[in-house]
């Protein structure tokens, strides 16, 4: 049980940060249906920003793209729910596999190019299914917006919160056991030095088309829980801003972190709500706060919240050590 | 153990080698020396498959190599030492030996290896939780060797081991792939300091402009008047 503590990474703050989330609900002004709102939206960047961090902190490919194959999979499991009037619990799972076969074909074509050519890439593969939902009025409605089935037949937001709280959970856990075998020494050695990995008797191109499969996947996975629990999709949640949302809050959280976009997702999430509120006859400035924010994090603190924990973790144990 | 016939290799449209030859049997040390720029390096990495050659066969065991990608290569028992192809700096001493068994199956064996490597560097063991960007010069180059090493190849290609090392780390360096040598590990070395390396060599060939203009055994090399004059300076 300790061994596999230490594998999933769950140590005593882990721990009550979990319990924390669980509690939350419970407590004012957090029981406010709006407010939960807010937070299952928060939720849902979070899990996001744990399956990009799997590509962009590993073998540090940065999906541009990303809302792109989280869109696709929302699409592809409100469509076979409304078409083929399957349970949402299924085609959530269903959904999940369309993103996971582009990821597998635009990670064959798209890896063997390198840093920059590879965002650009699958930020136009994004774009491109934008385009697609947007102009397939038939099948998607287009901007009207498609209506599909919710999961729960309540409109209380608790089950909602419970079930994407889970779903960031396993998405975290799935992605840890993963990069705590000897795939994810292989994932790091990839985005450090491909000619090293190259001589070391790994195919770069085999890892990460594998990364690239798992981390579209669990981007439908989360895109199908968006789906029903909003009941309504429209094209712009695939759009670059979007992206780059949950990519902001990666980095805060710590590249090469996983639990790092979590964490910060929350709290970044709520005052990104509240600066919207307030600054609300000026649209467009939380994308600027976003950005700038951005510039910051990278420039004087590039290994985010993931990087500070290390650091008291570190004093901390000095501090013991000395004191014996 | 090694043979290379008529190697052309190009980056673009500038031509590198030019029909480059040579053949390295099984325990030997052979070292190749040359001015810089002469494509020394080149000819490493032609073998090791890290730059696709125009022309020409390389047979490693009877088996030709000459269009099979870098990680097929090392699989087969190849393995090239060179500083900056070789560290993953972001990670730790550790970690990089790890890397460096990624094709080992057998935790045992991997054990084993692991401490091989720190009997010949006993200075990794002390810092195997440090990460490899924050190692000196001549730690570096120990572990970019121990990381090789850890593969258990037959075939170490090392490019430029006394690169940038202070004269005394350059001799633990040679010590270190002497006992390598001796303990039946094929070398093919690619040097700068040529007085070093022929003392410690069994053959040589000597490269320039791409061409390989002489070979012979350390004795001949050492008196040829070419030699003398031009890389020994006497």
């Amino acid at each position: 049980m300790k061994k596999f503590q230490d594998r999933i990474g769950l140590s005593m703050p882990g721990l009550l940060f979990g319990v924390f989330l669980l509690l939350l609900p419970w407590f004012p002004p957090f029981n406010k249906e709006y407010i939960l709102r807010w937070l299952i939206a928060a939720l849902i960047v979070g899990a996001s920003a744990i399956a990009f961090d799997f590509s962009g902190g590993f073998i540090a490919v940065i999906n541009f793209g990303f809302m792109g194959f989280f869109g696709l999979g929302a699409y592809t499991s409100a469509l076979l729910a409304i078409r083929f009037h399957l349970s949402p619990w299924l085609t959530i799972f269903i959904g999940a596999l369309s993103p996971a076969i582009l990821g597998l074909l635009s990670g064959l074509v798209s890896l063997r190019l390198r840093g920059m050519m590879i965002l650009c890439f699958t930020w136009f593969v994004g774009l491109a299914l934008m385009g697609l939902a947007t102009k397939l009025v038939f099948l998607t409605r287009g901007s009207l917006g498609l209506p599909c089935p919710t999961l729960y037949k309540t409109a209380s937001n608790v089950p909602y919160y419970y079930t994407i709280l889970g779903m960031m959970f396993v998405t975290y856990l799935v992605m840890k056991l993963v990069i705590q075998s000897h795939y994810g020494l292989a994932f790091r050695a990839i985005g450090q030095n491909m000619e090293a990995a190259r001589t070391s008797g790994i195919n770069p191109l085999k890892f990460r088309v594998v990364n690239f499969i798992l981390a579209c996947a669990f981007a439908g996975w989360i895109g199908g829980f968006y789906a029903h629990y909003y009941g309504v999709l429209t094209p712009d949640l695939m759009s670059t801003a979007k992206t780059t949302e949950v990519l902001v809050i990666a980095y805060i959280g710590g590249r090469g972190s996983l639990w790092g976009g979590a964490v910060a997702a929350v709290p970044f999430v709520f005052a990104m709500e509240v600066i919207r509120s307030v600054l609300s006859d000026m649209p467009g400035l939380n994308l600027i706060i976003y950005g700038l924010f951005l510039i910051f994090v990278m420039l004087y603190y590039p290994g985010g919240l993931a990087e500070g924990y290390r650091k008291i973790v570190a004093k901390l144990r000095v501090k013991e050590i000395a004191q014996h | 153990m090694l043979e290379v016939n008529n190697l052309n290799t190009c980056y673009d449209f500038l031509h590198v080698l030019w029909d480059v030859s040579l053949v390295i049997n099984e325990g030997e040390y052979v070292c190749l020396i040359g001015p810089n720029g002469a494509g020394k390096s080149t000819v490493l990495k032609s073998i090791a498959g890290l730059i696709e050659i125009k022309s020409g066969e390389i047979f490693f065991k009877g088996i030709s190599i000459g269009d099979k990608k870098g990680d097929q290569i090392c699989r087969m028992g190849i393995s090239l030492v060179s500083e900056e192809m070789n560290l993953f700096t972001g990670m730790t001493v550790m970690e990089n030996l790890s890397m460096g068994a990624y094709t080992i199956r057998g935790k045992k064996k991997k054990e084993a290896l692991m401490n091989f490597v720190f009997e010949l560097f006993p200075r990794l063991a002390e810092r195997r939780i440090q990460l490899a960007g924050t190692l000196s010069g001549g730690e570096r180059k120990m572990l970019a060797i121990g990381r090789s090493l850890m593969s258990d190849p037959s075939l170490l290609l090392v490019d430029e081991p006394s690169l940038g090392l202070a004269p005394r780390v350059v001799d633990t360096v040679f010590q270190a792939l002497e006992v390598l040598n001796k303990k039946g590990v094929t070398i093919f070395l690619v040097e700068q300091n040529v007085t070093k390396t022929l003392q410690v060599v069994d053959r040589g060939y000597v490269l320039e402009r791409g061409k390989i203009v002489l070979e012979g055994s350390r004795v001949e090399l050492s008196r040829n008047e070419h030699i003398r004059k031009i890389y020994l300076g006497v």
